[in-house]
């Protein structure tokens, strides 16, 4: 396509950002007053909500386990969401497998087995997306479950990466997500480096993986920087207007 | 909808303020909580609202899709409502869970909008029989603090004003063809004009009053609800009644005359904030969304 | 050296474990370090000359019943052999949503639990103390009233009044005079406090 370059001579992206720099990130903690925690994060044009509800008594056909708690995540979209209008907001199979992407997230990163025989839910709800999807809900339920006050282990920073003429590009949008090239998403432990999820899509020649890996490590670290100062931030109001009383 | 624990000690208190025209938080019976409006939200639609009503928050996305128009109005366009009720605002929702309310919310909303003076649905026609704008209204339903209808009705009514689509043009080719040409310039798009749109009032029989804006509260002391949808000047284009008790006729006539005031006065105050919100809209504003 | 007082977020490490320091609520161990899993202030406490590292939340917290908790629950359903119910407050929290909870015959009461009859202890919609005797099957929290402090604290006669204690098994209806069997909880107030 003409005009369309993903990458142009000056090593500029289609909306003007280097290979290594993400799209702007704003968050905000405690959205809601029902939710026992909620967060609301903005990554470029994706903008995604996140609650919290629990731990509490499993409801309906779960299955309590004996040794830990049981994450129930869903994920949706709003219709109006995407360019084209969806059909219907979730049960679709893409948002099934991205509630269950989200559930194994999560299970790594909570400490489960605190809360025996109950259930958390984790909600997601993208009311726009463009590209990142899976990143930017993991990152707004990791700021549901530090507002809900849920022990977790560390936060859980999400990010992806692609390949494109031997340079590495992070936090890709929609535009490069569907140009058919590499997609690479990895959730980590930002303070232990673990890898607790990670997935590929189209083929990537295995010499470059691990530019591209480091490439969206780097760019889970960067997430986590911005998240742990709105953390910070929403810890200094709230401590701030308890000691007022 | 979302239940909440009452003790019978509570449920007194509330219903003895109504009587007296003071609610449990200051207002009086037609007051309405303070209501947050933001317009232009989501870029990917061609319209948005969200309403924040007290504890109530509501998404509306409007987005304008090229479609067939219905056989019986051949030269018309056409509205779709769909309500999401998202498991952020209950657990209850999660799945299918929140369904029924939305089938409820719905056909409310479509119903209040059928009607031929209150929306300009001709205007949405492109050609006869062929070509017409299906806007679809999509509703998200984000957190429920009581009075949904009221917050679900206002954000669909400043999201369909705030609505841009593109100008089209219809133009015959050299075989007698027709061919429609969609303008890609963002600052060509044509308006739909809501003056007439209507806002629904629901207004809560509480004892032997009745009160708008009820909050979750004052919902759970109430057996019986009627819901007006009203326009700027007084019309009343839907009306419905819902809730386990039943009302007898002379209060139902009372309850519509309160519904009128309310209604009126509600969409005289979001006209005028739509019209501030257009100015903003004008200078660049900044979305604030969920950040405020 | 931790420092009192300050902010903690997930997965921020806090200190050592070594010089009888110990990871308390809202931290976990790993390595021999401490680390905070919540978002909150730290604390230092003094527990069985052990100092535990605490991480507090100053929001109100969601509960769970634990083990040896008072809690305080409604009753839904009895029967011969146990009695079910609804648990609405952990300690000094009220929940938002109910858990299960079930008395079984043999620990109403600490004496004679054999002759135990079940209707002679609770109604239906008696408001009951309990303490958290184990969690139980996947169906539900066992407890028990086997303590004289524990029992019915509320129950309402068949006239609809709310009855008066007479003894540890009786319950008077003020407006009838009628006496109904309950087991009756002798409250105390600090007692319940300082054994929990």
């Amino acid at each position: 396509m003409a005009g369309m370059e993903l990458l142009s001579d000056q090593g500029f992206r289609i909306d003007g950002r280097k290979p290594c720099e993400l799209r702007r990130i704003q968050s905000k903690l405690g959205v809601f007053g029902k939710p026992d925690g909620s967060a609301y994060v903005e990554q470029g044009n994706t903008k995604v909500l996140a609650a919290v509800y629990g731990p509490h008594e499993p409801r309906g056909n779960i299955v309590k386990l004996q040794d830990k708690v049981v994450i129930n995540c869903q994920f949706s979209m709003a219709t109006f969401s995407t360019g084209e209008r969806k059909r219907r907001p979730r049960g679709d199979r893409k948002s099934m497998e991205l509630s269950m992407h989200l559930q194994q997230t999560f299970e790594a990163a909570i400490m489960t087995e605190l809360y025996p025989q109950s259930q958390i839910d984790i909600y997601v709800e993208v009311l726009q997306s463009d590209g990142g999807n899976y990143c930017t809900s993991v990152n707004a339920a990791t700021l549901a479950l530090i507002d809900a006050g849920i022990p977790m282990k560390d936060y859980v920073c999400a990010c992806s990466a692609s390949y494109l003429d031997d340079t590495p590009m992070v936090d890709i949008n929609y535009l490069e997500e569907s140009s058919g090239g590499t997609e690479l998403i990895v959730s980590i432990l930002p303070k232990s480096e673990q890898i607790v999820f990670l997935s590929s899509n189209s083929r990537l020649h295995e010499d470059c993986l691990n530019k591209v890996l480091d490439m969206a490590i780097k760019g889970c670290k960067d997430v986590y920087l911005c998240l742990d100062e709105t953390v910070r931030e929403h810890m200094t109001q709230v401590s701030a207007s308890f000691s007022a009383d | 909808m979302a239940e909440i624990l009452m003790s019978e000690a509570e449920r007194t208190f509330i219903l003895h303020g109504i009587q007296d025209n003071v609610r449990s938080d200051g207002r009086g019976c037609e007051d309405y909580r303070p209501i947050e409006l933001e317009t232009e939200v989501v870029s990917n639609a061609n319209g948005s609202a969200r309403v924040r009503l007290a504890n109530s928050d509501v998404l509306v996305g409007v987005k304008g899709e090229l479609g067939k128009p219905s056989l019986d109005t051949p030269e018309h366009g056409r509205l779709e409502f769909f309500v999401d009720c998202s498991a952020n605002a209950t657990p209850d929702f999660e799945g299918r869970g929140g369904e029924d309310l939305a089938l409820e919310i719905s056909s409310m909303l479509a119903r209040a909008y059928d009607c031929p003076s209150c929306l300009d649905t001709q205007a949405l026609g492109i050609i006869k029989r062929e070509q017409c704008w299906v806007l679809y209204v999509d509703i998200l339903i984000l957190e429920c603090g009581g009075n949904l209808f009221d917050a679900v009705a206002i954000a669909v009514k400043a999201a369909l004003g705030n609505t841009k689509l593109p100008v089209i043009t219809v133009r015959k080719d050299e075989n007698d063809e027709t061919e429609l040409e969609i303008s890609d310039d963002p600052y060509d798009c044509e308006r739909i004009k809501i003056l007439n749109a209507p806002c629904i009032v629901t207004l809560s029989k509480v004892g032997n009053q009745h009160i708008v804006d009820a909050s979750l509260q004052e919902e759970s002391c109430c057996l019986s609800r009627l819901m007006v949808a009203v326009t700027e000047n007084g019309t009343i284009t839907a009306s419905k009644t819902s809730g386990s008790g039943s009302l007898n006729p002379e209060s139902i006539i009372d309850m519509l005359e309160s519904g009128k005031r309310a209604g009126t006065l509600l969409n005289k105050t979001l006209h005028a904030k739509l019209l501030e919100e257009e100015v903003k809209v004008g200078t660049k504003k900044k979305t604030m969304g969920f950040l405020t | 050296m931790p420092t009192e007082e300050c902010i903690r977020i997930p997965g921020e490490r806090i200190c050592r474990t070594d010089k009888g320091l110990v990871a308390g609520r809202g931290t976990y161990e790993c390595n021999g370090q401490i680390y905070s899993s919540v978002a909150g202030m730290q604390l230092k406490s003094d527990k069985d000359g052990k100092v535990h590292i605490e991480v507090q939340r100053e929001m109100k917290q969601n509960v769970l019943p634990e083990i040896g908790m008072i809690v305080t629950a409604k009753v839904t359903n009895v029967n011969p052999r146990q009695c079910k119910c609804a648990i609405i407050s952990v300690e000094t929290t009220s929940l938002s949503d109910p858990f299960r909870g079930v008395i079984r015959s043999e620990d109403v009461r600490s004496t004679e639990r054999d002759k135990v009859e079940m209707y002679k202890c609770f109604k239906p919609g008696d408001v009951i103390l309990a303490r958290v005797l184990s969690l139980g099957d996947a169906q539900s929290y066992i407890l028990t009233t086997a303590e004289n402090e524990l029992g019915v604290v509320i129950a309402l006669s068949e006239s609809g009044a709310t009855m008066v204690p007479i003894s540890w098994n009786e319950m008077q209806c003020p407006a009838t005079y009628a006496k109904e069997y309950r087991k009756v909880a002798k409250v105390q107030s600090d007692h319940i406090t300082q054994n929990g």
